[in-house]
């Protein structure tokens, strides 16, 4: 199949599979400060995140506010899961999955009746409603005060011992294997009728019913799957930093994860992959100018939906790479 | 308790038409720009924080701050116009969307570096002595701001009903094509539209900062507020705005009464079923 060797046929990027293993199993290994690691964990989540928010607003049209909550969701899932019965991650990270899907069915099934600004409207609300529920029933979220003390999964393979994922280099392997079974499960969703189908309704919903694609069943499975793997990433997050609380619904994270999908590229598979990646790592060694960060956020945002509405990866195919292909042909030819 | 009820729904009329000063611009953007404005409350903090700025850092009467700060705010919506929202004319609600956050992240953070992150009290020549007017007590920045709104938002009646300028911008409102056929100048329209409502709810924010406090971070709230209460208004209609924020306003004084901790979520699922099955709003008759 052709996109088992392109990453994406439309960025053009020519990505050989073993390849990119190889290096991602190498990374833990090569010498990085934990600091380094625990950004490349981080950012595996995000990954995940931008990801399938891209399949609900890249390739599915609709501009989510929403994922914060499907986010938040899973790790309160997880979190509770663990705090009120000791499921460890293992029983845990499909149950949040599961329970985010399920909320993405309920609340679907009411939203994706509507389009345009009343989605993104009923959108945000929803991911505040969210937000006031975990701040407010303290009975079971504790409140403002979060819920602590959530332990990493521990599993023992018989004859190889017992792996820790307390360790963040065990750890790693665990979010960057969820980043790689999110990336290739959107993948696939995208280059198969159900994706042509997401396609064709977002260019033109009409034309598209007309043709017997029902927009409401497409756009139901983009979104239940892209909540199904934000809830996964909010179980791995919670598992990871140990500790929830209802910031995770704040609309700051919406916005990060927006900015990943929007400024990598929002209807492409290696987009929301850089955008998650750089906006991880860019933060955090721009702290020089930290009080400026949040601005040339907004400004490259700003920029980004004015200029360049497909994103940095458009910005590499359109330009830099046929540039670069027209200097190594006159190199060729000389 | 029946007896502190006055003051509940007079603390909810104060709040209520500082939320219909921002909803106002909002709901006239979306009306003629068709643009959901995440960026609006932005508008509302820095008509705070810059009446802060000029009443206590350059030490100038309050009631001089407050026009001035509305001023720059008006100039800033009508630059912003031109240089941003015009190039989102065209583009899908994604688009429009995606840059007011981008709009509203460059503003708040910006406003951060500018004022720094601490709540601020604006310093004016109220007494602030409580009043006690029959069974309500009350105190004379709360009664300034009251009477201050009260005659904007009449001015603004008249404004749009009994001038040229007002008409041909109702008209732009209901048919922007018509309105540009019978030679409506549709972009000095749109122009005039943004700085207005970026004008009202710099005085919003100016007027409430008197009251409480004034920090960056206060637009965000207000933006979701001014959705909420457009949304109960009808997306588009002025005199909605003007309703719904009130009602948003009073309803939340009198929630506090009630359950205080779930006060704000019954605007959110208000804002839920509003939209998905009454689009034109709550007052509208159907």
């Amino acid at each position: 199949m052709a996109f088992s060797r392109n990453l994406d046929p439309r960025t053009g990027l020519f990505l050989r599979w073993p390849v990119l293993a190889a290096v991602l199993v190498a990374l833990p290994f090569i010498g990085l400060t934990g600091y380094e690691l625990h950004l490349l964990i981080v950012s595996a989540i995000f990954v995940i995140l931008s990801s399938s928010l891209s399949l609900i607003m890249g390739y599915g049209g609709l501009l989510s506010l929403a994922h914060a909550a499907f986010f938040g969701i899973g790790a309160y899932t997880s979190a509770l899961l663990f705090m009120n019965f000791k499921f460890s991650m293992w029983v845990g990270l499909p149950a949040a999955g599961i329970v985010s899907a399920i909320a993405a069915i309920c609340v679907g099934s009411l939203f994706l009746k509507v389009r345009g600004h009343r989605f993104v409207i009923t959108s945000l609300a929803f991911v505040e409603i969210m937000r006031l529920i975990a701040v407010n029933a303290v009975d079971l979220t504790r409140g403002q005060m979060g819920l602590p003390g959530i332990a990493a999964p521990v599993i023992t393979i018989p004859g190889v011992g017992t792996i820790d994922f307390a360790s963040k280099t065990a750890f790693y392997f665990l979010a960057v294997g969820g980043a790689a079974i999110c990336v290739w499960t959107v993948a696939r969703i995208v280059h198969s009728p159900i994706g042509w189908g997401l396609l064709a309704l977002r260019e033109n919903e009409n034309l598209g019913e007309s043709v017997g694609v029902s927009a409401f069943r497409h756009a139901m499975i983009a979104f239940v799957v892209g909540a199904f793997f934000a809830g996964i990433a909010g179980s791995l997050y919670a598992h990871y930093t140990g500790f929830v609380s209802p910031d995770l619904f704040f609309f700051s994270y919406t916005v990060t994860m927006l900015v990943m999908v929007v400024i990598g590229g929002k209807a492409t598979i290696l987009g929301p992959i850089v955008g998650a990646i750089a906006f991880t790592f860019l933060p955090e060694y721009l702290r020089v100018v930290a009080q400026y960060r949040l601005v040339l956020v907004g400004v490259v945002l700003l920029a980004t939906v004015l200029a360049f509405p497909n994103g940095i990866v458009e910005l590499w195919s359109r330009w830099l790479r046929p540039a670069f292909l027209r200097l190594r042909s006159r190199d060729h030819a000389a | 308790m029946l007896d502190l009820l006055p003051q509940f729904v007079f603390n909810g009329l104060l709040i209520g038409m500082s939320y219909a000063l921002v909803a106002i611009g909002m709901t006239m953007i979306f009306g003629i720009m068709n643009i959901a404005n995440f960026a609006h409350g932005e508008f509302y903090m820095l008509g705070g924080c810059i009446t802060y700025f000029i009443a206590a850092k350059l030490n100038a009467p309050y009631l001089v701050a407050v026009p001035v700060s509305v001023a720059v705010v008006t100039g800033l919506g009508f630059l912003l116009e031109r240089v941003v929202f015009r190039q989102l004319r065209l583009k899908s609600a994604m688009s429009s969307v995606l840059a007011t956050i981008g709009l509203g992240l460059i503003l708040q953070n910006g406003a951060l570096i500018f004022f720094g992150p601490q709540p601020q009290a604006i310093p004016t020549s109220f007494s602030a002595f409580p009043l006690q007017l029959g069974p309500i007590f009350t105190t004379e920045a709360r009664l300034f701001a009251v009477a201050v709104t009260a005659a904007t938002l009449v001015l603004m009646y008249v404004f749009l009903n009994h001038t040229l300028y007002g008409t041909a911008m109702r008209a732009t409102f209901q048919q922007t094509e018509a309105a540009a056929l019978v030679a409506i100048p549709i972009d000095r329209m749109r122009g005039i539209t943004f700085a207005l409502g970026a004008g009202l709810a710099a005085l919003g924010g100016a007027l409430l900062g008197a009251i409480f406090f004034v920090q960056p971070a206060m637009g965000a709230t207000e933006s979701l507020k001014a959705f909420i209460v457009v949304i109960l208004g009808g997306l588009g209609s002025i005199p909605g705005s003007i309703v719904g924020g009130i009602f948003l306003g009073v309803a939340e004084s009198l929630g506090t009464v009630v359950s205080s901790a779930y006060k704000d979520a019954i605007g959110f699922v208000l804002v839920i079923i509003i939209m998905l099955y009454r689009p034109d709003g709550l007052f509208k008759k159907s």
